[in-house]
């Protein structure tokens, strides 16, 4: 055998072996994130969330990757079950707030590039009406899941959401109202962003008690949302397309 | 109150609550107080339901003085008075935190609650029936409702009212029956959320699950003895206990099934064991939201009534009076949006509910 054809054989043995080596790196990597993404899941202790993101750092996985393929990943398997009745409120809150803390770890770790958001969304709960305890369980939601939330608070003039789109552009306004008095503040808003030439360039989403499918798309929202997880998921799918 | 023909407002209350028959079923209305000053300004006549009576005020230790001391609608419209009689125990934190204005802006106003809350309202609202927007909670830990807890003595004298005599109390409540006579105790989901807020609340479930332990523990104690002295002694007359604790919202219970029987199920069976040992056997529990994933639960726990069964969150009344018949007796569960609209939307909306309720009973 000629020099040549070993050379070709050494070097396929070690393209082989570095194809096997990054398998197995995935395949443990894949087995890490399942495992984040598995406390978060089963609403483990913090601490042994903050163990398996020790080790994934060691293994050289990149703190964006843990942050998508692990917690946000099991942040959304604890939206699911949220959804299907299985989990509630505590577990929904708890699962965010594991996200959030972990994320909040890793923050000073991630490159520039990497903590580009996942969208924009401005938040109000809408003139007249100061209830936000839905508003906030929702921004909580939308951060852990990557996304730039300007809240606006409660009691939110329509020019105050105006100028705000004008001022961020961003690629959601979400109007909040508890009270059945304070739905027609939402209509308002809508308007109002149409006369100042943006309301093409957002996606409007409803929330609240009092907010049914009817009434939005009466006023010409895009979507509305039954609960803040629902709320995520029409937003990550606007994002998406 | 005058007895119209037939049974009392409280018999007719009694009578249903039983599954026995009534000769009118009991028509309950809340009267909002923004409700009534609109209605005021509309033309209803303020001296026909203004309630003005003789009182000793504190400031005048031996001076009779007229007070105004609410409205009285219910007699105008021909409705039940369900909060009509209340046992007069204090559930609250003594001494209350001092009401007081903390700051002011053109649209608000920021308050020091009685409960110890930071809250901020718009300006121009009469009632607090519409929830403030609530800025800050007396407790966020351990320590904090450590120190909470030295408000909550069952045992404080204050929690009666300064004429307590348990035979003249008895005397008094014979004497009206505007309504049935009514027991109040916040339930513990409700008590923590009003302290904690609810997302805090929610939380501190997985984050300090010994923190609420501690809280629901302390709180059976504390509502038992605090009622203990009244129930004991007006255990024939009570009809009624209110059991509030808004613990839903349209997607569901805030807190799952396994929470529930964890946390709050062995307090609630303790706290209603007592209330039954007295011969008070109806509990109604006021929640909003949707509450089927927990019914089960709920009546483990000893609850055997549910107000107001909101529509918006897809309880239906026939639904519930199906699986659980007399287990439970039942009300509100008409449309308000329907009402509001009027006419044919409302008349369908009463023709859908009443007649199958009438005939269940409860």
């Amino acid at each position: 055998m000629s020099s040549s054809c070993y050379l070709l054989e050494a070097y396929v043995k070690i393209y082989i072996s570095l194809e096997l080596l990054s398998w197995w790196r995935e395949i443990k990597s894949m087995d890490l994130h399942e495992k984040i993404a598995n406390t978060i899941v089963n609403l483990e202790d913090s601490n042994k969330l903050g163990t398996l993101i020790k080790e994934a750092l060691e293994k050289k996985i990149s703190p964006n990757e843990i942050i998508e393929k692990g917690l946000r990943k099991g942040l959304e398997k604890v939206g699911q079950k949220f959804e299907m009745g299985e989990y509630f409120l505590s577990e929904l809150l708890f699962a965010a707030s594991m996200v959030e803390d972990a994320i909040r770890v890793l923050m000073p770790l991630l490159s520039a590039r990497s903590t580009e958001n996942k969208g924009t969304i401005i938040l109000g709960t809408v003139r007249g009406d100061i209830h936000d305890i839905g508003k906030n369980i929702f921004k909580m939601l939308m951060e852990a899941n990557g996304f730039k939330v300007y809240d606006l608070g409660v009691d939110v003039r329509p020019e105050d959401f105006v100028d705000k789109v004008k001022e961020v552009k961003p690629d959601i306004v979400g109007l909040s109202a508890l009270l059945t008095t304070t739905l027609p503040e939402m209509k308002v808003v809508i308007e109002e962003l149409k006369r100042a030439g943006v309301r093409e360039k957002v996606k409007v989403l409803l929330g609240g008690n009092a907010v049914t499918e009817e009434f939005g798309k009466k006023i010409g929202a895009d979507k509305v949302a039954k609960d803040a997880v629902q709320g995520v998921n029409f937003c990550k799918e606007w994002i998406a397309k | 109150m005058k007895k119209s023909e037939g049974m009392t407002p409280r018999e007719r209350v009694v009578n249903t609550i039983h599954f026995r028959k009534a000769d009118v079923l009991p028509w309950y209305e809340s009267y909002y107080e923004d409700t009534v000053v609109k209605w005021l300004s509309e033309g209803l006549p303020a001296h026909k339901i203004l309630k003005i009576e003789w009182k000793l005020r504190p400031s005048h230790i031996l001076m009779n003085r007229p007070v105004f001391t609410g409205f009285d609608l219910y007699t105008f419209f021909g409705t039940t008075n369900l909060r009509g009689l209340v046992v007069p125990v204090d559930g609250g934190p003594i001494p209350r935190f001092k009401q007081r204005k903390i700051g002011e802006t053109e649209r608000y106003q920021e308050y020091v609650m009685e409960s110890g809350a930071i809250a901020r309202r718009l300006k121009g609202e009469y009632s607090w029936y519409s929830m403030p927007q609530f800025v800050e909670f007396p407790v966020k830990d351990m320590e904090s409702w450590e120190k909470y807890k030295e408000r909550l003595n069952p045992d404080d004298p204050r929690r009666y009212p300064l004429d307590w005599d348990k035979e003249a109390y008895l005397n008094l409540f014979e004497e009206y029956q505007e309504g049935a006579t009514m027991l109040y105790i916040t339930g513990f989901y409700g008590f923590g959320a009003e302290l904690m807020g609810i997302p805090q609340f929610n939380l501190a479930f997985y984050k300090d699950p010994e923190l609420i332990h501690d809280m629901a523990s302390y709180w059976e104690y504390f509502n038992i003895e605090r009622l203990r002295d009244a129930v004991e002694a007006l255990k024939d007359r009570i009809d009624i206990v209110f059991w509030w604790e808004d613990l839903a919202t349209r997607h569901g219970p805030n807190i799952s099934p396994r929470l529930y029987r964890e946390f709050l199920l062995p307090h609630y069976r303790r706290v209603i064991g007592f209330l039954n040992k007295n011969k008070i056997d109806r509990v109604m529990m006021d929640s909003d939201g949707n509450l089927y994933p927990i019914l089960d639960l709920i009546v483990e726990a000893g609850i055997t009534g549910l107000w107001p069964l909101e529509v918006n969150a897809g309880m239906d009344v026939r639904l519930v009076r199906k699986k659980y018949g007399e287990k439970l007796f039942l009300a509100g569960n008409l449309d308000k949006r329907k009402v509001a609209e009027g006419g044919e939307a409302m008349r369908s909306e009463v023709d859908s509910k009443v007649p199958f309720m009438k005939e269940s009973g409860g």
